[in-house]
C-alpha cells in the first residue's frame, strides 16, 4: 500500500535522509530501528508530509503522495503520532477527542468509544485536563486519537519511550490489537517488543538503510538486530 | 486616590482590548505583529472621520473603525503574515515593522499630524458616594470585562475557539487531525485586530487621536503581554489592570515615572519567570 522510493530529506543543508526505500503491504506492522540521530523520526514526518523529500518519491494506493499536506494525507487515512507525546495540554481529555473527531466527521461519542475501547480507565480521566495525565496515559490517549475516523495508515514514533514498564505492556497490548487491523510503521528501541509484533524491521543507520528484515527468524534474533544498530 | 483608581482601571480596560489580540497571534501564530496597534490608530481615526466629517452618531463610527480595521487587519495577516509562517522571528518583525511605518504614512498623509481631539460621547457623570466618575468610563470598564467573558466562552466553548487553543499548545498536532490552522489564524487575527481597534475607538474620546498614538501604546502593549504571559488570555487580562493601576497610581506621585514601573514590573516578572519559548 505504501512505497518509499529513493527519498532523500534534509534541514537545511544537513542531509538526514539518503536514499531510503522501504516497502508496506495492507496490514502489516513495520518497525524502524536504528540509533538516536539515525533520521528515524525524519523518516515518518517525511512520509507524512510535514517535510517534503529533497528527491525520491512516496507512493500511497499507486499514487503520488509527495508534496501533499498533513492534512490532506490525515483526510487519506494516515495518522501520525509524534515521539513527543505533546497533547493538547489545557484541552480536557474530552476535548482532544473532540479535535481528533472534528475533521474525520466522527461523531464525538463514538470517538470516545473507540479510546475507551483501547483503555477503559480513561473513562475517569475524560473531564480532566489531557496536560495532567501521565506520559503513559498521554500516549494511549494519543494512539485513540489517530483511530478515530477512518485510519489506514499509522505512524508512530516511539509509543514506550521515556515510559515505565507496566505502561509499556499496556501499550505494547494495545499495538497487538491493533496487529493485522491496520498498517503501520512505528519507530521503536525496545528490540522485544519489535521482535514480537513486526512484521518487517528496517534498520536505519545514519539516514541509510542498512537491513530490511522479512523473515521472522531473522527478526527473532535480537542479537542480529542488536549488531545493526 | 480614588480617581487614580478610577483611572487606572479604564487605562486598564483600554490595554485589555488592545493586547488581547497581541498575545492571542503571539499564541497562536508565533508571530510578534508590529502593525498590530496600527489596527488600534485606524480604528481611532475612522471614528474621528465617522463624526466630523460624515456626522454619523459615535457608536456607527465605532462601528465603521472596528468594522474597517478588522478588514486591514485581515488584509495584514492575508498578504504578509501568511507568508511568513515558520519563518525566523527576525523577518517578522522587519515585515510587520514596515507595515505599520508605511500604515502611518499614510494615515498622516490622509489626516495630518496634529491630534484630534473629540469629545465624551455621554458626557454624563455618575456620583457614588460623593466621587463622580465620568459614566462614559465606567462603560468602558464594563465593556473590557464584557469582552474578557464573551472571549472565555468563545475560546473554551465554541470549537473554532478549542481549535485555536489546540493550534496553541501544538501546532502540528492540529495539523496532523486534519485541520488546516491556517483559516483558524486568520480568525483570530482579525479578532485581535478588531478588539484592538475597538480600544481605539473607546481611548479616543479620554486621549487624544494622533498618527503615533500607535506607537506609544505598542510598548505598553508589549509590558503587558509579557507580564501576563504570552498567549495567555487570563494573565493578560490581569496584567492589563495591574499595569493600568501601577501606571495610574505612579502618575499621581511621579508623575514621569509612570510608564517606566511599567516595564519595571514587566522585568521583574521576566525575572522571575522566564519565557519558555
Ligand atoms: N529540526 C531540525 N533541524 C536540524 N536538524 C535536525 C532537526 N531535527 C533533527 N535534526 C538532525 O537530524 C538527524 C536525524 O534526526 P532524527 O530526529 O530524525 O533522528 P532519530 O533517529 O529520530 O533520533 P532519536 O532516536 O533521538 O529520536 C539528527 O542528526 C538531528 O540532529
Ligand atoms: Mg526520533
Amino acid at each position: 500500500m505504501l512505497q518509499v522510493i529513493g527519498i532523500d530529506a534534509a534541514y537545511g543543508h544537513a542531509r538526514v535522509l539518503h536514499d531510503v526505500s522501504l516497502e508496506l503491504e495492507e496490514g502489516e506492522m513495520l518497525f524502524i530501528v536504528g540509533r538516536n540521530g539515525a533520521g528515524k523520526t525524519t523518516l515518518l514526518r517525511t512520509i507524512m508530509g510535514l517535510l517534503r523529500p529533497l528527491k525520491g518519491s512516496i507512493k500511497f494506493d499507486g499514487g503520488d503522495i509527495a508534496g501533499l499536506s498533513p492534512e490532506e494525507l490525515y483526510h487519506r487515512g494516515f495518522r501520525y503520532v509524534a515521539q513527543d507525546k505533546k497533547v493538547f495540554g489545557s484541552l480536557t481529555v474530552r476535548e482532544n477527542i473532540e479535535i481528533a473527531a472534528y475533521s474525520s466527521g466522527e461523531p464525538l461519542s463514538r470517538a470516545v468509544d473507540k479510546v475507551l475501547e483501547i483503555y477503559p480507565k480513561m473513562r475517569d480521566f475524560l473531564n480532566l485536563k489531557a496536560g495532567q495525565l501521565s506520559g503513559g496515559q498521554r500516549q494511549i490517549l494519543l494512539i485513540g486519537q489517530a483511530l478515530v475516523g477512518t485510519p489506514r495508515l499509522l505512524l508512530i514514533d516511539e509509543p514506550t519511550q521515556g515510559l515505565a514498564a507496566v505502561v509499556i505492556n499496556e501499550i505494547a497490548k494495545i499495538l497487538k490489537r491493533l496487529k493485522g487491523q491496520l498498517s503501520a510503521i512505528i519507530v521503536e528501541q525496545n528490540l522485544p517488543l519489535v521482535t514480537k509484533l513486526a512484521d518487517k524491521v528496517v534498520v536505519l543507520k545514519e539516514g541509510k538503510v542498512i537491513a530490511t528484515l522479512r523473515e521472522a527468524s531473522e527478526i527473532c534474533n535480537t542479537d542480529l538486530l542488536e549488531k545493526s544498530l | 486616590m480614588i480617581y487614580a483608581i478610577m483611572y487606572g482601571l479604564t487605562v486598564g480596560a483600554i490595554l485589555y482590548l488592545i493586547s488581547v489580540g497581541f498575545s492571542l497571534t503571539f499564541g497562536t501564530m508565533r508571530v510578534i505583529n508590529f502593525a498590530h496597534t496600527l489596527t488600534y490608530t485606524i480604528g481611532a481615526y475612522l471614528l474621528v472621520a465617522s463624526l466630523r466629517q460624515v456626522g454619523i452618531p459615535f457608536l456607527w463610527g465605532g462601528v465603521v473603525g472596528v468594522g474597517v480595521a478588522a478588514l486591514v487587519g485581515y488584509c495584514i495577516e492575508r498578504f504578509v503574515i501568511r507568508r511568513l509562517y515558520g519563518e525566523s522571528l527576525d523577518y517578522t518583525f522587519i515585515a510587520t515593522f514596515a507595515v505599520f511605518l508605511i500604515g502611518v504614512d499614510i494615515i498622516k498623509w490622509i489626516w495630518g499630524v496634529y491630534p484630534k481631539p473629540i469629545s465624551d460621547p455621554i458626557g454624563r457623570a455618575a456620583e457614588f458616594f460623593g466621587f463622580v466618575f465620568p459614566v462614559y468610563r465606567i462603560l468602558v470598564i464594563v465593556l473590557a470585562i464584557l469582552v474578557f467573558f464573551g472571549l472565555e466562552f468563545f475560546i473554551r466553548k465554541t470549537m473554532v475557539g478549542k481549535i485555536i487553543v489546540a493550534a496553541l499548545d501544538n501546532k502540528e498536532g492540529v495539523r496532523c487531525l486534519g485541520i488546516g490552522v491556517e483559516k483558524y489564524f486568520t480568525i483570530a487575527f482579525v479578532l485581535g485586530s478588531a478588539l484592538a481597534a475597538l480600544g481605539g475607538v473607546l481611548y479616543a474620546p479620554i486621549t487624544a487621536v494622533h498618527p503615533y498614538m500607535g506607537s506609544h501604546i505598542l510598548l505598553l502593549c508589549f509590558a503587558v503581554v509579557l507580564t501576563g504571559g504570552l498567549g495567555n488570555l487570563r494573565g493578560t487580562f490581569l496584567a492589563s489592570f495591574f499595569l493600568g493601576m501601577l501606571i495610574s497610581i505612579t502618575g499621581r506621585f511621579w508623575p514621569a515615572g509612570s510608564e517606566i514601573v511599567a516595564f519595571i514590573a514587566m522585568a521583574l516578572v521576566l525575572l522571575l519567570r522566564p519565557i519558555e519559548a
